[in-house]
């Protein structure tokens, strides 16, 4: 009962609807203790991941443009951009998330060989871009273009996998707030990655903590970068709409 | 400031031969064979480990407070901190505070060398902890004595574990 | 990126105060053992120290053992004795060593 009134404040606080299903930030779902740890710089070790990216996006590469020559005004350009992530790249056609359009970037227009997904120059780079827009609510289009997309996603969501026949639904949607072993179980709102999680003892990518989710129903883990998890990241993130983004958080 | 340091807690040693892996192995086979009594006693109980820092002393308890959570959600870091009540002055001081956690692979996890420009003894880092157990900070006092503290953790097991 | 430091620690304070230091790490503080895929084990890799030297001595030393946790936080007080820098030297196994400094005033 204390437990549901303590959460029933955060929603509150941080709430955000979804077709009628309020939304709360995974902050809300650490202990006290890990969540004054994420908001004390002076403890949180996710800002290093800030930091590095901070320095890789203004260093030039030997030749071509360092990333901060063109994004010259951050507070213009890119502040608020981590929100609209994942969109639909009108060039292409494709659905494209924040590590996939600095990655875009960084191939056609800096002329640079790929980083790779989940290497650590392109997590600190997507850490330290998504940090730009911190606190501001998540705004991504699902109608449109994106429309297709947003419904895969939200069929994966819903669809029973693995050989435990669960469907993030089932946990994420239906026993929010209860147990699952140590852990508490959120809904599954992606606004605090890329996220430094003790269990990996250091930062990693919101693809990386949807293949563990995978693991955990022992269904099919997909690549990094995967059709399946961006439509699913795409779906997690209409469904945070309005949700700050919390970038660099940390998680158990 | 020399360390008596558990031969438990030595950097590992180059990577053993093929020769040394299956003598290895037949010791393990025969230690797995005796009853877990004779197991146990292959490893040093908690207040020999005590006695080995302290030189024989027993330490008394009070005037040092450890505080870890009692209940932990993962045991990769883990915070504690730990204050002793004292002058810290020339001639009263904490010498140094010894963390072992008598569960861990290896069992001494910390020594914080401090002085009398601490101003404090006052002391905080992250430990990781491998599974519930006691955890025991040591303090060695300028005047010859020494204090102990203890608190029983219990570490969580995560659901969420990660595959890659 | 192996290694970075946070140092946070008051800019300026008067003679005879305590002020706290509180030092974030970045490190893997790999404990060694794992298999390392081609039948042998990782050697372990830690910082196995650290030293903050201030006003001509050491006044803080913390020797650490695979029971630090990776990307380890450190705090620990000292007494403000003159405006100079305060040194922090960390030591790596296999005898790698990286310093920073923070400057204390002192009024």
């Amino acid at each position: 009962m204390r437990l549901k009134l303590a959460l029933g404040f955060l929603m509150a606080m941080v709430g955000a609807v979804a077709g009628g299903e309020e939304i709360t930030s995974g902050s809300a779902f650490l202990s006290p203790e890990l969540r004054h740890q994420q908001d004390d710089p002076t403890r949180n070790p996710a800002w290093f991941w800030v930091e590095q990216g901070q320095e890789l996006f203004s260093r030039k590469p030997e030749a071509g443009q360092a990333c901060s020559q063109c994004h010259a005004e951050l507070e213009k350009s890119l502040r608020g951009a981590a929100t609209r992530y994942p969109q639909v790249d009108a060039a292409s056609g494709r659905l494209l998330n924040l590590e996939g359009r600095i990655e875009q970037c960084r191939v056609q227009r800096q002329k640079q060989p790929a980083f790779g997904y989940e290497s650590g120059e392109l997590l600190a780079l997507t850490t330290y871009v998504a940090s730009l827009s911190r606190g501001l609510a998540m705004d991504v289009e699902t109608s449109g273009p994106a429309q297709p997309f947003y419904e895969a996603g939200k069929a994966f969501f819903e669809r029973r996998q693995g050989q435990l026949n669960l469907s993030c639904k089932q946990c994420h949607g239906g026993l929010v707030g209860q147990k699952l072993r140590g852990d508490t179980i959120s809904h599954g709102a992606g606004t605090g990655y890329p996220a430094y999680r003790l269990e990996w003892n250091g930062v990693g990518s919101l693809h990386r903590r949807l293949r563990a989710c995978s693991l955990g129903v022992r269904a099919t883990q997909f690549d990094y970068g995967a059709p399946e998890y961006l439509a699913l990241e795409l779906y997690l993130a209409g469904r945070a709409g309005g949700l700050p983004i919390e970038t660099p958080a940390m998680r158990r | 400031m020399s360390l008596p340091i558990s031969p438990l807690s030595r950097p590992s040693e180059p990577a053993p031969s093929r020769r040394d892996i299956v003598v290895g192995t037949g010791v393990g086979l025969g230690l797995a064979a005796l009853p877990s009594s004779a197991l146990a006693a292959t490893l040093p109980a908690l207040p020999e480990l005590i006695a080995r820092l302290t030189e024989g002393a027993v330490p008394e308890r009070g005037r040092i407070t450890l505080e870890i959570p009692a209940l932990v959600e993962n045991g990769n870091s883990v915070d504690a901190r730990i204050v002793v009540e004292s002058p810290m002055t020339e001639a009263d001081h904490v010498r140094w505070i010894h963390l072992i956690a008598e569960k861990n692979p290896f069992l001494d996890m910390a020594r914080f060398h401090l002085g009398p420009r601490s101003g404090r003894a006052e002391v905080a880092t992250t430990l990781r902890l491998a599974t519930s157990q006691k955890v025991t900070a040591v303090a060695a006092l300028s005047t010859g004595g020494y204090l102990m503290s203890d608190v029983d953790v219990v570490v969580t097991l995560s659901a969420c574990i990660d595959g890659g | 990126m192996a290694f970075n430091a946070r140092i946070s620690m008051p800019a300026e304070a008067r003679a005879g105060d305590i002020i706290e230091i509180r030092v974030l790490t970045r490190h893997p503080m790999d404990r060694g053992g794992q298999s390392d895929g081609k039948g042998g084990t990782v050697p372990r890799k830690i910082l196995n120290r650290l030293t903050a030297t201030y006003a001509g001595e050491a006044i803080f030393r913390l020797d650490m053992y695979t029971g630090v946790s990776a990307n380890p936080f450190v705090s620990f007080t000292t007494r403000a004795v003159e405006t100079g820098d305060i040194v922090f030297e960390w030591r790596e196994d296999g005898g790698a060593v990286y310093t920073r400094a923070a400057r204390l005033t002192v009024t």
